[in-house]
């Protein structure tokens, strides 16, 4: 089994890499072990929304441009401004031929609203998320309803309304919130609280109950202009359903990212992954790779858990497994791994000082910015200290940067994502 | 008393991805979903075997919940021996039938012409319904009036003519009710130089495992594994089948909820295009007739859990004149015995009216799938013939007149 090019992982950083690839003919597999932290994403992505000293920055382009000279070592680095510029359009185009649209502020950051009430700088949001009418619909200071349904356990709209209250962009807003009774029919009988945001989606879905719900929003929040509602409007009928809510009930409704399984995460990795199939690269989900062989200083073929002893080929791989959360980088009492190459993870050697002294340290983690590190051209170094010439590494296992404290982790992925298959097509002669 | 040779419950983050991916949980809200079904209320079970809940019967262990985990929880498995150890309910006569496919297919094929009339009459089917609770919509797939066991014995070419040998692992519904496939095996195979054997097999053990007839199966597990190394020592060569969920049985659900140990027999386990593909590369001029076909492709669940779509991709793709369509991989209902049983039929019907719409949306000439009841669901759903990848290959490598095209 030969292929062009293999990726190892299927996450945001996998998928954009087998994209491009795809798009540009090559025949690609994407081998994904278990599904990806899109599942547990909020769906809006973040370029850079916090500065080292801990200032949110509006202008995310300028602040990269600064990198270079601040953190050396950090992967936009590798990529290059117009590479990340030109990987963000990519990105956005390839989602929109599936239906998902990503709303920009320009090339600004705008903020997009969590369930918690806090409100977090990013790049792209879903535009059932932020869009131009809520963008423009701020400016006067409209009243805001954050709504959930009866029995819904994971959103308190309390909470989010408490913080939202304090934050300066909201102080001409008045805050309310309050409780719809979904009148949608479960034939068991089965008390509301047992569904979860998934369950709600899929009789959404199949259109089910959109005229009572929102009159029960409209009976809910009769003064709001605007209504904040958790995203459960289905997983592809959300673009029929919001619509015709917002006919119906005479107002502003965006949707806010709840508990995994996240339908926001959700439909963006439905989108990728329509789109990959629809441009003939293959998708192996449930299967892990867990080692490869290396030939005269390039990586020859990799074995999987379930493949068994046969090898699978290619010519180029690209690494993107992730980080500790979906099994990329692993921690071991002593020292960090990397399970699949055993590649090289530098660390503070005391574990203790790993991590910041509070869960919320406003210094963030050390192990955060742990990863594997790369050459210019996003390879990484082997444990003899030397790149193979056909490896590259993207996403979230890479070294150097922190996408809690930067809120970078989005733009990371599809950037890295991005330059490791310009790197590929490079390789292979393709001015691309 | 914790049995430890499953706690990869622990290893479970509560993400409830599976259950996103869950066909029933989707298609009914009978089903709380794998997460609860699974490693959260093994917790409870362990502690309290009066905790079990019978919402246990609807998992159809199609698997998909382990494809889907992120963590190597093994929730179908986990379910599966739940099901059997904590929640056992009467067994009804339907589901001995249902399970015990060599001591039916036996009779099946002795009286095949009666066999097949009476499961075609609506009389029958009525009663069938009635009493014994098997629906009467759902079609009987029909005996064969011989077992392919008897035409290999009679009729199977002679292996050692050629420079390598195989073990097949036919599988009942070759042996009972579509022994051509297993005729296509042996050509594919010849064609490739490679003779085939086979063994006194017994069924594979899965609907067995399904209806909750465990130490049947266990034994079916030992008289195989025992049978199939000694086949394979001699011929000195793998085993193969073509049935994904043979393949997955004999690999995986032997040690896992079997608890057998298979490792005579494990790093020989082929299935089938994964034996084949290799050689296809390096023999393309094997595949002599073109088959100038339109075909939709459905990855079966068992052989996505073992990661063998990859190796069916690659061996359609290397048919000439074929155009094979891949399908977004997602379970067509049947699962087995699941879609036979009147109380599940339902779901199993709501499972794969997704797919059927995915396939008629290709309108493809045929429909291409590596497992014998994903086959037959597709027929029933969409009324479009379903033939086994290997199939393609032989109309391929025989060319001429066996060919429909």
């Amino acid at each position: 089994m030969k292929y062009d090019v293999l990726v190892i992982g299927g996450g945001l950083a996998g998928l954009t890499a087998a994209l491009r690839l795809a798009q540009a003919g090559r025949r690609v597999a994407v081998f994904s072990a278990g599904m990806s932290a899109l599942h547990f994403s909020s769906g809006s992505i973040d370029l850079w929304g916090r500065n080292p000293d801990g200032r949110v920055e509006y202008e995310p382009f300028n602040a990269l441009a600064g990198l270079p000279g601040l953190r050396p070592d950090h992967p936009y680095n590798r990529c290059g401004l117009e590479t990340i510029r030109a990987a963000l359009s990519f990105f956005r185009d390839e989602c929109a031929r599936e239906g998902l649209k990503l709303w920009a502020n320009g090339s600004r950051n705008h903020f997009h609203v969590t369930a918690l009430g806090t409100l977090k700088p990013t790049y792209f949001s879903p535009d059932t998320v932020y869009n131009d009418r809520i963008h423009q619909a701020f400016e006067q200071g409209p009243r805001v309803a954050i709504l959930t349904f009866e029995g819904y356990r994971d959103f308190h709209p309390e909470l989010a309304a408490a913080s939202l209250r304090r934050h300066p962009l909201f102080q001409k807003s008045p805050v309310t919130t309050g409780r719809i009774r979904l009148p949608l029919k479960d034939e068991t009988g089965r008390p509301v609280h047992e569904l979860r945001s998934i369950d709600v989606g899929r009789l959404f879905d199949r259109d089910q109950a959109v005229e009572e719900t929102a009159a029960a929003i409209r009976r809910a929040a009769p003064e709001a202009d605007m209504v904040g509602l958790p995203a459960f409007i289905g997983l592809a009928g959300y673009a029929r359903v919001l619509p015709r809510l917002m006919e119906l009930t005479g107002k502003i409704i965006y949707e806010v990212p709840t508990l995994p399984p996240s339908i926001l995460g959700l439909r963006m990795d439905q989108a990728l992954k329509n789109r990959l199939a629809g441009q003939g690269g293959l998708l192996i989900p449930g299967d892990r790779v867990v080692g490869g062989e290396i030939r005269n200083g390039r990586l020859a073929s990799v074995e999987t858990q379930m493949y068994g002893p046969v090898r699978l080929a290619a010519d180029h791989f690209i690494l993107a497994t992730g980080s500790f959360f979906s099994g990329g980088l692993v921690s071991r009492p002593d020292r960090m791994v990397e399970p699949v190459f055993g590649l090289e993870i530098r660390s503070e050697p005391l574990r203790t000082h790993w991590v910041g002294r509070r869960f919320f340290d406003p210094g963030s983690h050390p192990f955060l910015s742990y990863g594997v590190e790369t050459d210019e051209r996003l390879r990484p170094r082997m444990p003899d200290g030397r790149p193979l010439d056909n490896l590259y590494a993207a996403g979230a296992v890479l070294a150097g940067y922190d996408p809690i404290a930067e809120a970078s982790g989005g733009g990371v992925a599809v950037a890295t994502g991005y330059r490791a298959a310009l790197l590929v097509l490079e390789e292979d002669g393709d001015r691309p | 008393m914790i049995e430890l040779e499953n706690i990869s419950f622990d290893h479970c983050l509560k993400c409830t991805v599976c259950t996103v991916y869950c066909p029933v949980a989707k298609a009914t809200p009978l089903f709380p979903g794998p997460k609860q079904s699974g490693p959260d209320a093994e917790r409870l079970r362990i502690k309290n075997p009066e905790l079990v809940d019978d919402s246990l019967k609807y998992c159809s262990n199609c698997k998909r919940c382990e494809t889907a985990c992120p963590s190597d929880v093994r929730i179908a498995d986990i379910i599966q021996a739940a099901k059997w150890t904590y929640w056992r309910r009467r067994t009804r006569p339907r589901d001995f039938l249902l399970a015990h496919t060599d001591l039916m297919g036996f009779w099946g094929t002795a009286l095949a012409g009666l066999v097949n009339r009476a499961a075609g009459a609506g009389v029958v089917r009525y009663l069938l319904d009635i009493f014994v609770k098997i629906p009467k919509e759902r079609p009987f797939p029909k005996y064969s009036t011989s077992t392919f066991k008897r035409w290999f014995r009679d009729h199977g070419p002679d292996p050692s003519v050629h420079p390598d040998q195989a073990v097949y692992f036919h599988g009942c519904y070759v042996n009972y009710q579509n022994p051509g496939l297993g005729r296509d095996v042996v050509d594919v195979l010849a064609a490739l130089g490679v003779g085939v054997r086979i063994t006194n097999e017994k069924c594979c053990g899965v609907p067995l495992i399904a209806n909750g007839y465990l130490d049947r199966a266990r034994k079916h597990a030992r008289h195989n594994i025992e049978g199939l190394a000694r086949a394979a020592d001699q011929a000195g060569g793998p085993i193969v089948t073509a049935s994904s969920t043979c393949a997955y049985a004999l690999m995986y659900e032997y040690p896992g909820i079997l608890r057998q140990d298979n490792r005579a027999i494990a790093d020989r386990i082929q299935y089938l295009t994964r034996f084949l593909a290799p050689r296809l590369a390096d023999r393309p001029d094997v595949l002599k007739t073109p088959v100038p076909l339109k075909v939709a492709y459905h990855a079966p669940c068992h052989l996505a859990r073992m990661g063998g779509v990859v190796d069916t991709v690659e061996v359609l793709r290397r048919i000439p004149g074929l155009d094979p369509r891949l399908l977004h991989s997602e379970c067509c209902g049947i699962s087995g015995t699941y879609g036979f049983k009147k109380e599940l039929y339902p779901i199993a019907q709501d499972v794969g009216a997704d797919l059927k719409e995915k396939i008629l949306a290709v309108k493809p000439d045929l429909v291409v799938t590596d497992c014998e009841t994903c086959a037959w669901q597709i027929e029933f759903l969409t009324g479009l013939r379903v033939v086994h990848p290997v199939t393609l290959l032989a109309w391929s490598v025989r060319g001429g007149a066996s060919s429909p095209v």
